[in-house]
C-alpha cells in the first residue's frame, strides 16, 4: 500500500464540496448539514477531503513540502470517513485510503505527531494505548470467567484497551460479561494475555505498529483455537474484521461488534429483555461500527488506458452501504421502555464522536468541539440519553459533558442490556 | 510570501491570525503557490480587508462554495467566504430567504421544505452557493434562472465600500432588488464581494421532506409522494421536442423540464461509471430521437391530475415516448430527489472521468441555437469515435426557462484532464464551437473560449463599455478580475480587457 497507488483517484477530485457535507438529499437542518468535522472548524479547504487529496495529489508531482501547518492539517482528521461516504453517493473513486497513506507516509518520513509518538512508545512498552495502571484482566476479578488462552471457549471476548484499563468504562466490559453469562454463551477472555488490536495505531499513521499488534493477537487466537471473536470497541471491530482481512491476516475468524452478537443472541431467543427501561434515547452510530466496517473488498486490477476512470476487472467500492446499522437499533427497539429519536446525521452520514484518528491524544480540545456538536444534535432532539456502541465515544461525550454542565446522560448500549435482562 | 510582511499583518489584524494563511500546504489545496487565503467572517471584516488590498495594490479573487478554481498566475489574495454561512432570514410572507455567500441550496432548501417552499437551484447542484447568481438548472421552467432570482443584495465594491441594493438600501427590507434605493443589478455581476443578498422563494407542493430508505449510495423511496411524477420522453425530432416542451411551458403545467440526454438519466439513476455505461446503452436503444425529463407536481389530488392529462395530450400530439425505464419506481423516486434536491451534476458531468468542458447559450431559447450545437455535436461525436472523450450519446440538450419565454442550450465533453490528448482535443473542441458561435451568428459565445476582442468586436464591443464601468467601480484594477465565481464559472470580469489577460487554459 502507498500513496503512489491513489493518483488516479486522487486527480478526479474536481472540488466539487460534496465531501463537506452529509448527501445532499439527508440535509434536514442548516445546523448540521456538514459531515467532516475538520472542515467544519478549520475552514481552510485543506482541512476537507478534497483539500487533503489535493495536496496529495501535489505531494506526488514535487515532493511533500513539510510545513507545520501541513503537519496541523494531516492530524487534524478524525480519520471518520465522512468524506469519503459524501464523496463515493457520486463519484467513483478512493478518499479515506489516500488521506491515510498520506499520513502513514508523514510518520515514515520521520514527521509524527509528538503527542501520538508517546502513545505509540506506550504501546511498545505495555501493549496498549491508554496508559496501564494494574493488569488488563484486573477488571474481571471475582467474576469467574474463562480465560480463552488455557479453556476452550466458542467465542472470545476481546476487551479492548480503553475497556480493560480505564476505570469509568471497565463498566462496559463487566455489562458485556453479564449479557453473554446471561445468554449462556460459552466465552472467554484473555485477560492479562489480551493485547492491542491496533486499530487505533493504524488510524494515527503507525503501519508497522499496526501489523505487529494484528500479528500478535492472530498468533493468541490462532492457538487459542477460536473461530469467533467478540469485541465491544468499535475500533477493534474495524481492525480485526476489515484491516485485518485487508492485510491477509485475519483468516476465517468470524468477527463481531457486541450489537451483532446481542443481536443475534435475542433474535435467537437466548436472551431475553424484560425488565423496563424508561428512557428517551439517541443513537449515535460510531464511524468505525457504522461506514467504516464494510468488509474489505480485495481487488486488484487496472485502470483500462485511456479516458474512462474505469478497471479491468471493475472495482466494486465501499460506499458505506453495509455497515452495522440495523443490529444495535433493532436491540434498542427491543428493550421494554426505550423511546428512540434519530438525529438528523445517522448511519453512513453520521458525525464522528470526535475521539478518532489520534485526535483525542493530539488535540484534544478538537476532539471535545466535535463531540460537543454531536452533544448539541443529541440534545435537540429531546433525548435524555445518547447511547453509542464504543467506548472510545462514550468516554469523548462524557468528557465533554462535564465541561458543558449538560444533562444529557450517555450510556452504551451494552449498560442499557444490562439494566434489562 | 506573495504579499508583503506590512499587509499581510495589517490583514491580520482584521481578520485575526487563524483567518489567513501563505503557507504552501494551504496555498496547494487551492492550487495556487501565487495566492495569500483570508477568510473573513462578516461584512464588515470584507470591506475592511478590501480596502487593504486597494491600499496596497493586492488584486484579490473571491469564491464561495466553489466548483473548480482555476487561479490567475500572479500573486493574489484569495478570499474565501466559507466562514459567512448563515440564513440570515426566511420571509414568508414576502416570499424571499436572505443568505450569506456560503449558505449551499441544500441548507437552505431543509428550511424552506419544512415551510412548504423551494429556492431555485442551479446547474452546478444544491452543494453550491444559494445565492441568486448566474447559472441555469434543473428548476428553471418554473423558478426562472438562477440570476432571474437576485432581490436585495448587500455588497463591497471592489474599492470596499459597504453598498445595500434595492429596499434594503432604503428600508432594510429585502424584498425588491431594483428599489427603492440604488440598483446595480447588471455591476454587481462584475466584481466585488457579494456578502448578503435576498433570493426568491416559491411555493413547494412536494413534501416538508423525502422520507428516504436505504443507505447511500442506492437511497430510494419506498413510495412516490403523493401528486408527483417523473417522466422522461424522447421525440422523433428536434422539433417535436421543442413543440412540446413550448406547450408545456404554456400551460404551466410543470414544476421541472430539464432537457436531459439519455446519458445524463444514466447517470443519475445509477450509482457507478459501469453500471451507467450498461444504462445507457439500453437507453440508447430505446429513445427515439432528443428528449426531456419533466416532473410534475400538483397541489392537490385534481391539480395532479389536471396536469397529468393535460402533459399526455401534449406528449400525444408531438408524438413523445416515455423512456419505461424511467417509469420503474426506483428510477422513478431517484431522478425525483435527485432533480430536487441534489441535481445531477456530479454524478452525470465528473464521475466518468473526472472533468466536463461545456459550451452554452444561457438565457435564450433552444430553437434558435439548435443548428449551432447540433454541429459541435457532430465534432463531438468524432471525439469519441477517437476515443479522446467518454462514449455518451454525444447529444446537445437544452430546455425552456420561465415556461418556456427564454431557454438554455449547452453541449459538454467529459474526460480525463490529465490526459494530454483529451485535455487539448477538447479544448480544440471548444474554441471550434465558440467560432462557429461567432461566424454562423448563433451567440456570443461563454466560457472565454476566445480571445475577448474577437467577441466584443462581434458584439457591439460590449467588452470595452464593460471594462469602463469596471475600471469606475475599480480605480485600483484590484478587484475580481474574473468576476465573481461563486459557483465556479469565471465569466462577467473576463469580458474586459482591463486585466492582464488571463493566461490560456493549462493541463493540470
Amino acid at each position: 500500500m502507498s500513496i503512489e497507488q491513489y493518483k488516479g483517484d486522487m486527480e478526479m477530485c474536481c472540488r466539487c464540496s460534496a465531501c463537506k457535507h452529509i448527501p445532499l438529499q439527508m440535509v434536514r437542518n442548516p445546523a448540521h448539514s456538514y459531515a467532516c468535522p475538520s472542515i467544519a472548524k478549520y475552514n481552510y479547504h485543506a482541512y476537507s477531503g478534497s483539500g487533503r487529496l489535493i495536496i496529495g495529489r501535489e505531494a506526488l508531482s514535487k515532493g511533500i513540502n513539510y510545513t507545520d501547518r501541513l503537519l496541523d492539517i494531516v492530524y487534524n482528521c478524525q480519520m471518520c470517513g465522512a468524506c469519503d461516504i459524501s464523496c463515493k453517493y457520486a463519484m467513483d473513486m478512493e478518499v479515506l485510503e489516500p488521506i491515510s497513506e498520506f499520513r502513514m507516509k508523514c510518520v515514515e518520513d520521520g514527521h509524527a505527531n509528538p503527542a501520538l509518538d508517546k502513545v505509540i512508545n506506550g504501546l511498545h512498552k505495555t501493549g496498549s494505548m491508554v496508559p496501564v495502571k494494574g493488569k488488563r484482566g484486573d477488571w474481571a476479578e471475582g467474576l469467574n470467567l474463562k480465560n480463552a488462552t488455557k479453556e476452550k471457549v466458542d467465542v472470545l471476548y476481546h476487551v479492548g484497551c480503553l475497556t480493560s484499563y480505564d476505570k469509568d468504562m471497565q463498566k462496559l466490559a463487566k455489562a458485556t460479561a453479564k449479557i453473554l453469562q446471561k445468554a449462556g454463551v460459552n466465552f472467554g477472555i484473555a485477560g492479562d494475555a489480551e493485547t492491542c488490536c491496533g486499530g487505533r495505531a493504524y488510524q494515527m499513521g503507525y503501519r508497522e505498529d499496526f501489523l505487529n499488534q494484528a500479528k500478535k493477537n492472530m498468533a493468541l487466537i490462532k492457538k487459542a483455537g477460536v473461530k469467533t471473536l467478540v469485541t465491544g470497541c468499535a475500533d477493534g471491530y474495524q481492525a480485526f474484521k476489515v484491516l485485518y482481512d485487508k492485510y491477509n491476516l485475519k483468516g476465517d475468524l468470524e468477527v463481531l461488534h457486541i450489537t451483532e452478537y446481542i443481536d443475534r443472541l435475542i433474535k435467537q431467543g437466548k436472551l431475553k429483555l424484560t425488565k423496563k427501561v424508561n428512557l428517551n434515547v439517541t443513537y449515535h452510530d460510531p464511524c468505525r461500527l457504522g461506514r467504516l466496517s464494510e468488509p474489505w473488498i480485495h481487488w486488484e486490477g487496472k485502470k483500462i488506458p485511456g479516458y474512462k476512470f474505469v478497471f479491468d476487472p471493475p472495482k466494486t467500492y465501499r460506499r458505506g452501504t453495509n455497515g452495522i446499522y440495523a443490529p444495535p437499533r433493532d436491540i434498542l427497539a427491543s428493550i421494554p421502555g426505550i423511546k428512540l429519536t434519530e438525529m438528523d446525521r445517522i448511519k453512513e452520514y453520521s458525525w464522528c464522536c470526535g475521539a478518532g484518528g489520534g485526535v483525542n491524544e493530539s488535540n484534544p480540545e478538537f476532539a471535545a468541539w466535535t463531540a460537543n456538536k454531536r452533544i448539541e444534535e443529541a440534545t435537540s432532539t429531546g433525548a435524555e440519553a445518547l447511547v453509542s456502541a464504543c467506548p472510545w465515544c462514550e468516554s469523548n461525550f462524557n468528557k465533554t459533558l462535564k465541561a458543558t454542565g449538560s444533562s444529557l446522560k450517555v450510556y452504551d448500549i451494552v449498560e442499557l442490556v444490562a439494566k434489562a435482562i | 510570501m506573495a504579499i508583503s510582511k506590512e499587509a499581510y499583518k495589517e490583514i491580520e489584524d482584521v481578520v485575526g491570525p487563524e483567518n489567513i494563511s501563505d503557507d504552501p500546504s494551504i496555498k496547494d489545496a487551492y492550487r495556487s503557490q501565487y495566492l495569500t487565503v483570508v477568510l473573513p467572517g462578516n461584512t464588515e471584516e470584507v470591506a475592511a480587508v478590501v480596502k487593504l488590498f486597494n491600499k496596497h495594490k493586492i488584486p484579490f479573487q473571491v469564491q464561495s462554495t466553489g466548483w473548480s478554481f482555476y487561479p490567475p498566475e500572479y500573486d493574489f489574495i484569495f478570499v474565501d467566504m466559507r466562514r459567512m454561512n448563515r440564513i440570515i432570514e426566511i420571509n414568508e410572507k414576502n416570499m424571499y430567504a436572505v443568505v450569506e455567500p456560503y449558505v449551499i441550496v441544500a441548507e437552505l432548501q431543509a428550511e424552506l421544505f419544512k415551510r412548504g417552499l423551494t429556492c431555485n437551484m442551479k446547474g452546478s447542484g444544491a452543494n453550491t452557493t444559494a445565492l441568486a447568481m448566474s447559472g441555469h438548472g434543473h428548476m428553471g421552467l418554473s423558478t426562472g434562472t438562477g440570476d432571474r432570482n437576485d432581490l436585495a443584495t448587500e455588497w463591497v465594491t471592489d474599492e470596499g465600500e459597504i453598498i445595500r441594493l434595492g429596499t434594503v438600501g432604503a428600508s432594510g427590507e429585502w424584498f425588491c432588488g431594483d428599489g427603492p434605493g440604488p440598483s446595480l443589478r447588471g455591476v454587481i455581476r462584475i466584481g466585488g464581494v457579494m456578502t448578503k443578498q435576498s433570493t426568491k422563494i416559491y411555493h413547494w407542493g412536494g413534501p416538508t421532506k423525502y422520507a428516504l430508505e436505504g443507505n447511500s449510495p442506492r437511497y430510494t423511496l419506498p413510495e412516490i409522494p403523493a401528486n408527483m411524477m417523473v417522466r422522461y420522453y424522447s421525440f422523433p425530432t428536434v422539433e417535436k421536442l421543442i413543440e412540446a416542451e413550448l406547450k408545456i411551458g404554456e400551460s404551466e403545467i410543470a414544476f421541472e423540464l430539464m432537457g436531459f440526454c439519455p446519458s445524463m438519466v444514466s447517470s443519475n439513476i445509477t450509482t457507478n461509471n459501469e453500471e451507467d455505461f450498461a444504462t445507457l446503452e439500453r437507453f440508447t436503444k430505446e429513445v427515439q430521437g432528443p428528449g426531456f425529463m419533466v416532473i410534475i407536481i400538483g397541489n392537490f389530488p385534481g391539480d395532479f391530475e389536471y396536469k397529468k392529462m393535460v402533459l399526455e395530450q401534449i406528449i400525444k400530439e408531438t408524438k413523445g415516448k416515455s423512456l419505461k425505464a424511467v417509469e420503474d419506481h426506483n428510477a422513478e423516486a431517484t431522478l425525483l430527489f435527485q432533480c430536487t434536491r441534489v441535481t445531477g451534476s456530479i454524478r452525470e458531468t465528473f464521475r466518468a472521468g473526472g472533468m466536463f468542458s461545456s459550451m452554452m447559450v444561457q438565457g435564450q431559447r433552444y430553437d434558435l441555437h439548435v443548428e449551432w450545437l447540433e454541429q459541435a455535436a457532430v465534432w463531438k461525436r468524432e471525439l469519441i469515435k477517437k476515443g479522446l472523450i467518454i462514449a455518451d450519446d454525444g447529444q446537445q440538450f437544452g430546455w425552456g426557462e420561465e415556461q418556456g419565454h427564454l431557454g438554455h442550450t449547452e453541449i459538454f465533453c467529459r474526460y480525463n484532464p490529465y490526459d494530454a490528448d483529451s485535455f487539448k482535443a477538447v479544448h480544440d473542441w471548444m474554441d471550434k464551437v465558440a467560432k462557429l458561435a461567432l461566424t454562423g451568428h448563433y451567440s456570443v459565445p461563454v466560457n472565454s473560449a476566445l480571445p475577448i476582442e474577437e467577441i466584443g468586436s462581434q458584439a457591439c464591443n460590449y467588452h470595452i463599455w464593460l471594462g469602463k464601468i469596471k475600471q469606475a467601480f475599480d480605480p485600483n484594477l484590484v478587484g475580481a478580475r474574473t468576476g465573481f465565481s461563486y459557483v465556479g464559472a469565471d465569466t462577467a470580469g473576463a469580458h474586459t480587457l482591463v486585466y492582464p489577460p488571463k493566461p490560456p487554459a493549462k493541463q493540470p
